[in-house]
C-alpha cells in the first residue's frame, strides 16, 4: 500500500510483517485457484445434479417426477445467484439492506431486450449494455440514498424503484410497452449456436452424454459469469477494501474516526452490488427471450426486491456459498414445489384421514414465507449456518464417541 | 383547461377520504416504532386481516379456488341487513363489522406482540425487518390460500348509492367523519391519559420508565394492540370502496404506511395525521388531473424529496433517522 511509504522513500514496517504479509499473498492466490477450479467442476456438474440427481431422489422419495427440476432450472438458480452475490456484499458486508436493487435488475433486463431488437441479438453485448444501464442507474439512487441509513435508507431505495416500476407501466410505454411486457422479436445466438442446443452438440470434443447432455449453451455462458462473479466477490470480500466495507457495516463511526470517506465506501459498495444485480437482470432477459418471453414490469416491482431479500437471508448473509443456496432453495420452491402436488396420508393413516392430494401451485409463497420466518427467527445464518453447524455438531458427535472409550478406560484404572 | 370549484370540492373529499385512511395507518405503525423501537412489516397484513374480517361480517360473498370454496363452502358472510335511516338504506351489519374488527385486531396485535416481535426487541433493525417481511407474506398467502385469489368488488353499507348534494357519495362522507372521530380519539388517548403518557415516554426513554417502576411490558402489549386495531380499522374501510384481494395488504396499506410516517417522522403522532393527509391530497390530486398515470410516481417522489431535504420527516426528530 502507497500509504506504508514515507515521504523520504523509506518503509515503515517491519521485515517479519513483510514477510508475513508476501506468505499470506501466496495463501490467498493458492485458496483462490482452488476456489475457482472447485466452483467451475460444480458448475459443470450442477445441472446433471438438480435435473437427473433429484429426478432420483423424487423417484426414491415420492414415487414420481414431481420434484425433479427441470432443463431451465440450472441457468434460472445461477442467474438470481450472481445477483444475490452482489445483494449479500451490500447486506451481509456492509449492512446495508436495499429494498429497491430490482431497479437495475430490470432496467438491466430492459436494456438487454431493446438492445436485442433495437441493434444486435447477441448475448454478451446484451450482458455488457444491460450491465451498463443497471450500473450507471445505480450511481444517481446510490448518491442520494446513501446519505440516509436504516430504514430510511430502504424506505428511499424502494421509492425509486417504485418510481421507476410505475413508469415502465404506463407514461413510459412507449419505450417498455407497458403491461404486456418487452417481448422483442430477435432471435438469439450464442456464438452461432442456439441457446438451447445441447453442449455436447456444440463442442467437437466429445462429453459422456449421461453427465453433460443436460448442459446448454446458454447455461454455459449463465455459468461463466457466475465464475467471474464468485471470483470477484472473493476477491472483493478478501481485499483491504473489502475489510473497510465489512468495518463500515460493523461500526461506521470508527472508520470514520480513521479517517476513511464511509460515503464513499458505501457508495462503491452499492454499485458494485448494483453491478451485479445488473448483470443478472441481463442474463435473465436472454433466459427469458431465449423461450419466446420476455421483461415485464414486474421485474421492476417491489417484490423482486423482497425476492433478492429473501434468497439471500434462506442461504445465509455474510459468506459466498450462502447466496447461491439461497438462490437455489427460492427458485427451486418457486418452480418445481410450485408445480408439484403430493397424496398426502397414502399409509395406513389413510382409512383414518381419508385420501388428500395436497397442491402446492396455490401456497408455495405460504411455503416459502413459512421457511423464511424460521430461518429468520431460528437461523440468522441461513441454511449455510444451519448445514456448518450441523456438520460441526456431527463431527464433534463423532469425534467424542471416539474420545469416549478412552476416558471410560481411565475412568476404570 | 378550467377546474371548476365542483371538481376542487370533490378532489378535497377524495384527499381526505384517502388521507383519512393513510393517517389511520400511519399512526398505528408510527406508535409501535416510537415506543418499542419495532419496525413492522407485516401492518400492511392488519390492515387485511381488518378488510377481510370486516367483508364477511358485512356482506356475504361467493368463494372460487382456495381451501374452503374446495371443502365445499360456496359463499361464506353474513347477509346484508337493511336498516333504513332517514329515507336512506343502510347495511346495518357494517356496525357488527366494526365491533368484530376492533376485537379481532386486538388480538391478533397482542398475539403478534407477545410471540412475534417480543423476541425481536433485542434483535438488530435487519432482523426486525426481515421476521415481519416474511410474517406479511405468510398472511397474504394464508389468505389467498383459505379464501381463493378472487378479487372481491367493494360494498359499500349504503345502498341505493346515496349522495349529498348530488354529487359526493354519503358513505365517503361517512367515511371521513368516522376515521376522523378514530384519529381524534386515539389522538386523546396518546395526549390525555396516564396510558398515553406511558406510551410517550416509552418513545423518549424506554429504560427510564421501567426503571421508574412502570410495567411497559403490558404497555407494549397495549401499544401493539392499538395499532393493529387502527391499521384494521383502515382496512375495514378501505374495503367499503376498494376492491378486496389478497394483495392489499402491502400495495394499499404497506407502502402506503411507512411513506406516512417516512414523512411525517417516526414516532410523532401528529406527523402521521399531517403526513397522511398530505399524501392523500398530493394522490387525489394527481388521479384527477390529467396526469393519471403519473400518480404513484410523483406520490413516491414526494416522499423522496422529503427525506432527503427533511431527513427526520416533517416533525421527527433527526435523532430518530438516525
Amino acid at each position: 500500500m502507497s500509504g506504508d511509504e514515507r515521504p523520504d522513500g523509506g518503509q515503515v514496517g517491519v521485515v517479519d510483517e513483510e514477510l508475513g504479509l508476501l506468505d499470506r499473498f501466496v495463501e490467498l492466490k493458492q485458496r483462490q485457484w482452488f476456489l475457482l477450479t472447485g466452483s467451475a467442476l460444480v458448475l459443470l456438474v450442477l445441472p446433471f445434479l438438480m435435473i437427473d440427481g433429484l429426478s432420483v431422489l423424487s423417484e426414491l422419495l415420492t414415487g414420481t417426477d414431481d420434484f425433479a427440476g427441470y432443463a431451465g432450472l440450472p441457468s434460472l438458480v445461477l442467474v438470481f445467484a450472481i445477483v444475490v452475490i452482489g445483494f449479500d456484499l451490500l447486506l451481509g458486508y456492509t449492512r446495508l439492506l436495499s429494498f429497491g436493487h430490482a431497479a437495475f435488475f430490470g432496467a438491466a433486463a430492459y436494456g438487454a431486450a431493446i438492445f436485442s431488437e433495437q441493434v444486435v441479438a447477441s448475448p454478451l453485448a446484451m450482458v455488457v449494455v444491460g450491465g451498463l444501464v443497471g450500473t450507471l442507474l445505480a450511481l444517481p439512487i446510490g448518491v442520494l440514498s446513501i446519505r440516509r441509513s436504516g430504514v430510511y435508507f430502504a424506505v428511499l431505495t424502494l421509492t425509486f424503484a417504485q418510481m421507476l416500476f410505475f413508469w415502465a407501466r404506463s407514461p413510459g410505454a412507449w419505450l417498455t410497452r407497458g403491461s404486456n411486457g418487452f417481448i422483442p422479436d430477435a432471435e438469439l445466438t450464442i456464438l452461432g449456436y442456439r441457446p438451447d442446443t445441447p453442449l455436447t452438440e456444440a463442442l467437437l470434443v466429445p462429453l459422456p452424454e449421461t453427465v453433460f447432455g443436460t448442459v446448454t449453451v446458454e447455461y454455459v455462458l449463465v455459468a461463466v459469469f457466475a465464475l467471474l462473479a464468485i471470483l470477484m466477490a472473493y476477491r472483493i470480500v478478501n481485499s483491504p477494501y473489502g475489510l473497510v466495507l465489512e468495518a463500515v457495516g460493523q461500526n461506521q463511526q470508527r472508520v470514520n474516526f480513521v479517517g476513511l470517506n464511509v460515503f464513499r465506501y458505501k457508495l462503491m459498495a452499492f454499485v458494485i452490488s448494483g453491478a451485479f444485480a445488473a448483470v443478472g437482470g441481463a442474463l435473465f432477459a436472454i433466459h427469458e427471450i431465449a423461450v419466446g418471453g420476455g421483461v415485464y414490469p414486474d421485474s421492476l416491482y417491489w417484490i423482486q426486491s423482497g425476492d433478492f431479500v429473501i434468497m439471500t437471508v434462506l442461504g445465509g448473509v455474510g459468506s459466498i456459498a450462502g447466496p447461491v443456496i439461497g438462490a437455489f432453495v427460492f427458485e427451486y420452491i418457486a418452480n418445481v414445489i410450485n408445480g408439484a402436488s403430493t397424496v398426502l396420508f397414502t399409509g395406513p393413516l389413510q382409512p383414518v384421514l381419508g385420501e388428500f392430494t395436497l397442491n402446492f401451485t396455490p401456497i408455495w409463497r405460504l411455503v416459502l414465507g413459512g421457511v423464511f420466518v424460521l430461518v429468520v427467527a431460528f437461523f440468522p445464518d441461513g441454511v449455510r449456518g444451519a448445514l456448518a453447524s450441523l456438520a460441526r455438531r456431527l463431527s464433534d458427535r463423532f469425534g467424542e464417541r471416539r474420545r469416549e472409550p478412552a476416558t471410560a478406560d481411565g475412568g476404570d484404572d | 383547461m378550467s377546474v371548476t370549484a365542483l371538481q376542487v370540492t370533490s378532489i378535497i373529499v377524495n384527499g381526505l377520504q384517502q388521507g383519512a385512511i393513510f393517517a389511520l395507518l400511519g399512526i398505528g405503525l408510527t406508535i409501535v416504532l416510537g415506543t418499542m423501537k419495532f419496525l413492522n412489516l407485516a401492518h400492511g397484513a392488519l390492515y387485511l386481516i381488518g378488510a377481510y374480517v370486516g367483508m364477511f361480517f358485512a356482506v356475504n360473498r361467493r368463494l372460487s379456488g382456495g381451501t374452503l370454496s374446495d371443502m365445499g363452502f360456496q359463499a361464506i358472510g353474513l347477509s346484508a341487513t337493511p336498516v333504513t335511516i332517514g329515507g336512506v338504506r343502510f347495511n346495518a351489519n357494517i356496525l357488527l363489522a366494526m365491533v368484530a374488527v376492533v376485537v379481532v385486531a386486538f388480538v391478533v396485535g397482542a398475539l403478534m406482540e407477545r410471540f412475534i416481535a417480543r423476541p425481536f426487541y433485542d434483535r438488530p433493525e435487519t432482523a426486525q425487518l426481515l421476521v415481519t417481511f416474511g410474517l406479511a407474506l405468510v398472511v397474504e398467502q394464508l389468505a389467498r390460500a383459505i379464501i381463493g385469489p378472487t378479487t372481491f368488488q367493494a360494498y359499500g353499507p349504503v345502498l341505493d348509492s346515496a349522495t349529498v348534494a348530488g354529487q359526493f357519495s354519503l358513505w365517503r362522507l361517512i367515511i371521513i367523519a368516522i376515521a376522523v372521530a378514530v384519529i381524534a380519539i386515539t389522538y386523546f388517548i396518546i395526549e390525555y391519559t396516564d396510558f398515553g403518557l406511558v406510551v410517550q415516554a416509552g418513545t423518549i426513554d424506554s429504560e427510564m420508565v421501567r426503571l421508574l417502576g412502570i410495567p411497559i411490558t403490558r404497555s407494549y402489549t397495549l401499544v401493539f394492540g392499538l395499532g393493529a386495531v387502527l391499521a384494521a380499522f383502515a382496512g375495514l374501510i378501505g374495503g367499503t370502496f376498494q376492491t378486496v384481494s389478497p394483495t392489499i395488504g402491502t400495495t394499499q396499506a404497506l407502502i402506503p404506511a411507512f411513506l406516512v410516517i417516512v414523512v411525517g417522522g417516526a414516532g410523532s403522532v401528529v406527523g402521521a395525521i399531517v403526513g397522511g393527509m398530505a399524501l392523500g391530497m398530493v394522490f387525489a390530486v394527481m388521479q384527477q388531473s390529467f396526469l393519471t398515470q403519473w400518480a404513484n410516481i410523483v406520490l413516491f417522489g414526494s416522499v423522496a424529496v422529503v427525506l432527503l431535504v427533511r431527513p427526520g420527516g416533517l416533525f421527527g426528530s433527526v435523532e430518530v433517522a438516525e
